[in-house]
């Protein structure tokens, strides 16, 4: 890298741009913070496991989203991005649910065991 | 974005995108999909083999009691605010090679993963005394193998941060390289944190629901008592 290149002026644009992104990243980064004390909370609540057990996944998924949306600028760059790195995740999901579905211990016929 | 601002920094490649940063995310969804075997592997296991561990002098131990949902949840926490830093890092070489912005927020993300190393080793340390080991259980098994994965990622990532914030002190982390250099080490950091929101909830979170944990405590039912 050339010197020159290490000190050239940033784009007015990107500046404005850059200086938008921070505020959001702030407000995300409190979200993150909240959403996480909601979970730990929800787990000390009387409440029945289904209940807890979507409202945790769903929270869990929104973080997750949250992150790599905004802290990992897949909103604000190129869609090929988003839909590269969903791949990976499409297929990690496809493998926990065929997974569970496989090894589902409930639908083992016992009566050949016996 | 604005179209010309995203335009004016479209790399002068066959898809617009920086070659770094497209073998990243590629490396990523490959990373996906790894730590969802991993996942996977352990829930899967947790169904099948309920009964948490036997430690070492042949007592029955539950992994809700074994869980300290305090320690976990403060790491939880470090860990989200240090991406938080890092997409700070990640903006200020951005904004022109900001790097004394730079240096102080990838120092508070370096520290960040030393403390939720800190915690995971104590952690280890604190559950092998209580009994669990890789080799007893099923549930050790699967448990030491992810999360240790896991911490493995941290700690190269920190290595990665370390050598970045002393390379920023040669003069040549700067202009669109060193922000796309900056950027990629970034998304590897986000990525370690988002598998650890993943984690949080599908192994630690999940035992406590209900009195004995979603997956129960894998004794006989007994009738008329609904657990």
């Amino acid at each position: 890298m050339s010197h020159a290149a290490a000190h050239e002026a940033p784009d007015p644009a990107l500046l404005a741009e850059e200086a938008r992104r921070y505020h959001h990243f702030i407000t995300l980064a409190l979200w993150l913070a909240v959403v996480t004390g909601i979970e730990i909370v929800l787990i000390y609540l009387p409440l029945s496991a289904g209940i807890l057990l979507t409202t945790l996944s769903l929270l869990s998924a929104g973080k997750f989203f949250a992150v790599i949306l905004w802290f990992m600028h897949l909103i604000y760059d190129k869609r090929l991005l988003f839909w590269l790195f969903m791949s990976g995740l499409v297929l990690a999901f496809a493998t926990f649910a065929a997974m569970i579905l496989l090894f589902d211990s409930d639908r083992v016929d016992t009566k050949w065991f016996g | 974005m604005s179209h010309s601002a995203a335009h004016a920094h479209e790399a002068p490649t066959s898809t617009g995108i920086d070659h770094k940063k497209l073998i990243m995310w590629l490396f990523l969804a490959s990373d996906c999909m790894f730590f969802g075997t991993l996942i996977s592997t352990h829930l899967l296991y947790r169904k099948l083999y309920p009964t948490g561990f036997t430690d070492a002098e042949g007592h029955q131990q539950f992994v809700q009691k074994l869980f300290d949902i305090e320690l976990t949840s403060f790491s939880t926490f470090i860990l989200l605010m240090s991406s938080f830093l890092m997409a700070l890092a990640v903006s200020a070489m951005h904004k022109g090679g900001q790097l004394k912005s730079f240096r102080r927020n990838v120092l508070g993300v370096i520290v960040f993963g030393l403390i939720f190393l800190g915690c995971q080793v104590y952690e280890f340390t604190h559950f092998y005394h209580q009994g669990l080991t890789v080799q007893n259980s099923v549930f050790g098994s699967t448990f030491y193998v992810l999360t240790g994965t896991h911490g493995t990622h941290v700690a190269i990532g920190v290595l990665w941060l370390v050598l970045l914030y002393f390379y920023s002190f040669t003069g040549k982390l700067g202009g669109h390289v060193g922000a796309l250099d900056v950027e990629v080490a970034g998304l590897y950091w986000h990525f370690v944190d988002i598998v650890w929101i993943i984690i949080f909830t599908a192994v630690y979170l999940v035992e406590y629901l209900g009195p004995d944990g979603i997956w129960g405590n894998g004794l006989p039912p007994v009738p008329g008592v609904t657990r």
